[in-house]
């Protein structure tokens, strides 16, 4: 307060500077003696723009600390921190000076909680797809017992590829595998998953599909935690097997899929029928349809048996009663017979042929016949007039 | 895209049959007739199950995310 304030100096319009020169002299200087630093507080009242730019502030109980991070730095982080989150912070201090505000520009920022922004990205997305019932395991699909065709979303050159391909050799070589290659991990994976797993509706005769990747680190695995996926596991057209890193790695994906695999290796046998199983099925399914037919067969032997007894009682009594109706017959036969009339005198005219000569024109004079008597035949002939 | 392999008729309803024909077989009064034509109705699907299951080493095919957006 020494000083006396030379208002003239001040004043005038040669010496006065412009707002853009301080702000612009404020940051050189700040800048020149505050090299990028590490700095620990607590954040506060952060804002996500539309931009992805993050702005906050750190406290702690003396101060506060405007603070931005943006989006090409922002992006790698798993979230934003929550409101109160003890964090550490790498930044450039500077001055910004469209606001003429002393701020940090946060290149990166660590979490100092267990699990740190990991878990509160997890906890938040996990909440958020609860929200919509996507946990709920009702809504899992069943798997279909015989795949047709399955679809396999991973690296086209990760292990998770190479030992699905031997199992389902060795289970179900019946079926066509068809590979969708995503990158599975870094920039672009996310947006690899989405686009494969909303395809999986055009590929054609595909009833089921395995999602995953081999084991990793949690940075690795974690596309798989990403809300986004997971929205597009649950979405796809067709039952999905989730197979994430090893047995102990679980991911959002795997809350939301169909059925959950500890490895790749497990998801391509839980996606197939065992064929040495089935065939020993198919045996035994042979067996009983022989066998039941044979039982069939015997009880109509059976019943054949049975029938053709009673068929043979009624044959005989049938020609039984043909046998007395034919003896009744055969005496009105007898009596009918001509030579019973030949017994009582009469004779039969025929000719050599053996017709009946009954007529006078039938035997002209001197014609030669045969007369049958009651004993016996003689030659005869016409006398001649 | 060439039809899928396991196309017709579908493996689980070849298989279903079959079943339903040897509980039938075992299980049921049917006169020789119907037990005969479902004899021989099971026999060919036991034996076009067996053909299926024969089938060679697993195909596998690619297919970019370009085409199918495409």
């Amino acid at each position: 307060m020494g000083q006396p304030l030379d208002l003239f100096a001040a004043a005038s319009a040669e010496g006065a500077w412009t707002v853009g020169e301080v702000t612009r002299r404020a940051r050189a200087v700040v800048e020149a003696g505050l090299p990028p630093l590490w700095v620990r507080g607590e954040v506060s009242g952060l804002k996500v723009w539309q931009s992805g730019h993050w702005y906050f502030a750190l406290r702690d109980k003396a101060a506060q600390l405007r603070c931005v991070m943006f989006a090409r730095d922002n992006r790698r982080l798993p979230a934003a921190p929550a409101e109160g989150m003890q964090v550490f912070v790498f930044g450039r201090p500077t001055v910004w000076e469209e606001k003429g505000e002393f701020r940090l520009t946060v290149l990166e920022l660590l979490s100092t909680e267990a699990g740190g922004l990991w878990k509160l990205a997890l906890e938040q997305a996990r909440a958020a797809l609860a929200r919509d019932g996507l946990l709920d395991p009702s809504r899992r699909r069943p798997l279909p017992r015989f795949p047709r065709r399955i679809a396999v979303v991973t690296s086209r050159d990760g292990a998770a590829l190479r030992d699905i391909i031997a199992v389902i050799e060795r289970r179900w070589p019946v079926t066509e595998l068809v590979l969708v290659p995503v990158q599975v991990q870094g920039d672009g994976a996310e947006q690899d998953l989405c686009r494969a797993l909303a395809l999986l509706g055009r590929l054609e005769g595909v009833d089921v599909a395995i999602v995953g990747r081999g084991g990793g680190s949690k940075e690795d695995l974690w596309t798989f935690n990403s809300e986004r996926v997971a929205r597009a596991v649950a979405a796809a057209a067709v039952p999905v097997i989730s197979a994430v890193g090893h047995e102990t790695d679980v991911t959002l994906c795997d809350l939301v899929a169909d059925a959950r695999a500890p490895t790749p290796s497990a998801a391509a046998a839980l996606a197939t029928p065992d064929r040495a199983e089935l065939l020993s099925h198919l045996g035994h399914l042979g067996h009983r349809l022989g066998r039941g037919l044979d039982a069939r067969a015997a009880r109509a032997v059976e019943r054949l048996e049975r029938t053709s007894d009673r068929l043979a009682a009624a044959v005989e009594r049938r020609l039984e009663r043909a046998g007395a109706l034919l003896a009744a017959c055969g005496a009105s036969l007898d009596a009918l017979s001509p030579l019973r009339v030949l017994a009582r005198g009469y004779a039969v005219a025929r000719d050599e042929r053996g017709r009946v000569l009954k007529r006078v024109a039938q035997l002209p004079p001197g014609r030669g016949f045969r007369l049958r008597v009651s004993d016996g035949e003689v030659p005869a002939r016409v006398a001649e007039s | 895209m060439p039809p899928p392999p396991a196309e017709a008729p579908d493996f689980q309803r070849q298989l279903e049959r079959l079943e339903e024909i040897v509980r039938r077989l075992e299980a049921e009064d049917l006169d020789l007739d119907e037990a005969l034509k479902l004899f021989e109705e099971g026999v060919e699907r036991l034996r076009a199950a067996r053909e299926r299951l024969a089938a060679a080493a697993t195909k596998v095919k690619q297919i970019r995310l370009e085409d199918l957006e495409r």
